[in-house]
């Protein structure tokens, strides 16, 4: 029987894997659909807004990065426990989501030297406003709200990845908050097989 | 004394959609508007989650980021989506009109004369229509982006179609017969009226 999830987005992390972290903590199967690059103009018009990642459920088709995510973190408990919670959680997503896009342009896809200087210059500055104003509002323990992983930890988890593993390692180091949350994301045993074997993807983002 | 209190500049900005929520769904709030932000904002802003506003203040809780408490007060007035499937499609509409309200703002803001003209266009001539043109097709007939009553959907349209329309030419509704339909049932919402007849002019 397929699995009652369908999951289409681009071989990259970037804004799909957070909902793909989600799936492997909850141990929930679902089709992991990688685009190619050279695929996308095909397929591009059949999307509902154009875009990807889509989710595939109940018949119905799923679009914008971060509802999928919420939608995926509802039905699998990772929300938020209160109403409150889950406004406070969606509030730490939304502060971080843009770092996603400043990463692949700083780190990828500008080629032009001296546009690459000034998305770096921009990049770095996000970093340093938007991780300090989460390290402010962060939880003591590992977790960003509430006492359980929830997915605003995954969202910051995925962004924290790309900054410590590929452009600038040592940042977490200022936010001690965020390296806990960082930290007791990847040792979820779900997690950390999931980082062991996920593709390499098209491009390291 | 009512239990929401939100602040914000005097302005629509990033705060009207949570005003509009209110409004449909007569739920009583304090509308607080930093009148001299010059002096008060420098004062205030250390006070908040994320050092901006808009913020509500609800059960002792300071929430931040403007469309996380637009959805909270649509949960809590019925207007969000009755089951979690249909939530997640009132949030992807409103994520595809923020990237048309984000997109707005950055050539409205853009410096270069030069480039901002050519952006203005592209917004203009190709963007917004081609983007419409999507809704309409997911929209379809009901006049109702989810399920067949108004939700944070409708809402959410009609704002950031009103926000845009202030700065640039939208295309055509007459070409669009499902989001027209949105507009009206959006516009004669009882609460919504009022507050549109109500609501005070501002600078942006």
């Amino acid at each position: 029987m397929a699995p009652k999830y369908k999951f289409t987005y681009f071989d990259v992390r970037a804004r799909g894997e957070p909902t793909r972290l989600l799936f492997a903590a909850a141990g929930v199967e679902y089709e992991d659909v990688r685009v190619r690059r050279d695929d996308w103009a095909a397929l591009k018009p059949t999307m509902p807004m154009g875009q990807l990642p889509i989710l595939e459920v109940d018949g119905v088709t799923l679009c914008q990065s971060m509802t999928i995510a919420r939608f995926v973190a509802r039905e699998t408990g990772m929300d938020g426990k209160t109403k409150l919670e889950r406004a406070q959680a969606d509030a730490f997503v939304d502060e971080l989501e843009d770092l996603v896009p400043k990463l692949a342009m700083a780190m990828i896809f500008t080629t032009d030297e001296n546009e690459k200087a000034e998305k770096v210059k921009e990049l770095d500055k996000a970093i340093a406003e938007k991780l300090g104003k989460c390290e402010k509002l962060s939880g003591p323990d590992g977790h960003l709200v509430g006492n359980s992983m929830l997915w605003c930890d995954l969202v910051l988890y995925n962004i924290a990845y790309d900054i410590e593993e590929v452009y600038k390692s040592g940042t977490l180091q200022d936010y001690p908050k965020l390296a806990k949350v960082y930290d007791t994301v990847r040792s979820d045993p779900r997690i950390a097989k999931w980082i062991a074997e996920r593709p390499a993807g098209q491009f390291n983002i | 004394m009512p239990a929401y209190k939100l602040t914000y500049f005097n302005g629509r900005g990033t705060a009207e959609i949570v005003r509009l929520v209110f409004a449909a769904a007569g739920i009583e709030y304090e509308d607080v508007r930093i009148e001299k932000p010059e002096e008060q904002w420098p004062e205030f802003k250390p006070k908040t989650p994320m050092g901006q506003v808009p913020i509500l203040e609800v059960d002792g809780t300071m929430l931040c980021q403007s469309n996380s408490i637009a959805r909270y007060v649509a949960k809590v007035a019925g207007l969000a989506g009755k089951t979690p499937l249909d939530q997640a499609r009132v949030d992807m509409i409103m994520d595809g009109m923020e990237d048309v309200g984000k997109k707005g703002n950055a050539t409205h803001w853009e410096k270069d004369e030069e480039k901002k003209a050519e952006k203005k266009k592209e917004y203009e001539e190709t963007f917004l229509p081609q983007f419409y043109t999507c809704l309409n097709k997911l929209v379809g007939d009901s006049g109702h982006f989810v399920g067949n009553e108004l939700t944070l959907a409708d809402i959410t349209f009609f704002n950031t179609t009103d926000l845009v329309g202030r700065y640039f030419k939208l295309p055509s509704m007459d070409q669009f017969s499902g989001l027209k339909k949105v507009m009206d049932h959006v516009t004669s919402n009882p609460g919504i009226a009022k507050w549109l007849k109500e609501r005070p002019e501002t600078p942006f």
